[in-house]
């Protein structure tokens, strides 16, 4: 059976995912690659599951772990979608730089 | 404690993410993750200590293994100057986030989020970073590409960092003392009650000469509390004290919570994965238009096959 666990336990888990989503979102602003930006929302999306699994885990609730099922399911959608159109864009201008793609619209 | 402690961590923290990403010498930005590392332990030390000192228990040192695995990675991986390292650390990143769900005991999770993003999505990245290669190109002196060695919005990205930082720190700081109570352990149980034929099989299988069904109580259900222990009543009277081992796996749970709790929810999410394929294959579609170069060569191939 699941043993409870405290506050400060919670918290320290909740921090991490906290430093995950920061360094995430640091990584989003900073890199010039598209690849690579959103390989850094995949980042963030593992920083937001181990915040529902520790919430989850603290009230013995298992609704936490279904969300992570549902963010698996956004970041295999978004990953799709995102890495077709990089693809699609790379095409047009051979280079990988979000600055280059100003004017998308043709 | 000094409440501007977390505060100061956070400080370093971002300043230390900073020097992680500007363009310099390896060793600079090796002793810079390190020192990213030792400032995320710092936080997570104040924040843990400052919880422990209203009710007192320490993490375990598998938790913090794994979460400065986890924070190194993430960090290498954000200030890589290869896309193919930065994905590569990102798999670290996932094996040691999985690490943590293993010790909140969310096993299926662990394994799902290994299995899915470390053997799906991750060959996605690996196929397209190998198709929009930047540095396949011989006659660039410098094989790094230049959208790879200069960040763009360093001063933006740390001020962001340090806010966002503070935010959640004060938030966990302040919030989590103050956290509505914990159900009882023995909730558990209910979900047992809610699977009729794995209820009665595991009980059966349990004590071979319990007479089914069990006494329904005047709650409408079968299986009764008395302090932590779960006991059920046959239909002939004899109480029957319930094994722990009968409980729920954390598959059979987060199954049961998946199409009990989230029947919609489960709906919708089909419904996105229906509409990225169709949208991928879409853009698939549009994308094998081919540019004027390659469509001089295929053409300049068909002169040659025909002739």
């Amino acid at each position: 059976m699941l043993a409870s666990f405290g506050a400060a336990t919670l918290a320290s888990y909740l921090v991490v995912s906290g430093i995950l989503l920061v360094i995430g979102v640091v990584g989003f602003l900073v890199r010039r690659n598209l690849i690579v930006m959103f390989l850094c929302t995949e980042l963030m999306f593992q920083g937001a599951a181990i915040a529902f699994v520790a919430v989850g885990r603290y009230y013995l609730d298992y609704s936490g772990q279904v969300m992570v099922i549902f963010i698996l399911t956004v970041a295999a959608a978004e990953a799709a979608l995102a890495l077709a159109l990089v693809v699609f864009m790379y095409r047009q201008r051979d280079t990988l730089d979000p600055d280059a793609y100003g004017e998308l619209a043709e | 404690m000094d409440p501007l402690l977390p505060y100061l961590a956070c400080l370093i923290l971002s300043l230390a993410i900073y020097a992680a990403i500007r363009p310099a010498s390896l060793t600079f930005r090796i002793g810079a993750i390190v020192a990213t590392i030792a400032a995320a332990g710092w936080l997570l030390g104040i924040v843990a200590g400052f919880l422990s000192s209203l009710e007192g228990d320490a993490a375990s040192p598998f938790f913090i293994i794994f979460s400065l695995a986890l924070i190194g990675a993430a960090i290498r991986m954000i200030s890589h100057e290869r896309p193919i390292y930065c994905a590569l650390h990102f798999v670290l990143v996932v094996i040691a986030s999985a690490g943590l769900l293993l010790l909140l005991e969310a096993e299926f999770m662990a394994f799902a989020i290994i299995i899915v993003y470390a053997g799906a999505i991750l060959i996605t990245y690996m196929f397209v970073l190998m198709l929009a290669n930047q540095t396949a190109d011989p006659n660039t002196p410098d094989p790094k590409a230049y959208c790879d060695k200069i960040p763009r919005e360093p001063a933006a990205a740390v001020g962001v960092c340090f806010l966002l930082l503070c935010i959640i720190t004060g938030t966990v700081l302040h919030g989590t003392s103050q956290l509505p109570s914990q159900p009882s352990e023995t909730f558990a149980w209910k979900t047992l009650e809610h699977l009729p034929k794995q209820f009665k099989a595991s009980v059966l299988e349990f004590d071979e000469s319990f007479v089914w069904p069990p006494q329904i109580n005047e709650q409408g259900v079968a299986i009764q509390l008395e302090g932590k222990t779960a006991y059920v009543v046959s239909s002939e009277g004899v109480r029957l004290d319930l094994d722990e081992t009968l409980l729920p796996t954390n598959t059979q749970s987060v199954g049961w919570s998946l199409v009990n709790d989230f029947p919609v929810s489960l709906e919708l999410a089909g419904v996105i994965l229906l509409m990225a394929m169709l949208g991928a294959a879409v853009l698939a579609s549009r994308a094998i238009e081919l540019g004027e170069r390659e469509k001089r060569a295929v053409f300049l191939k068909n002169e040659d096959a025909s002739s």
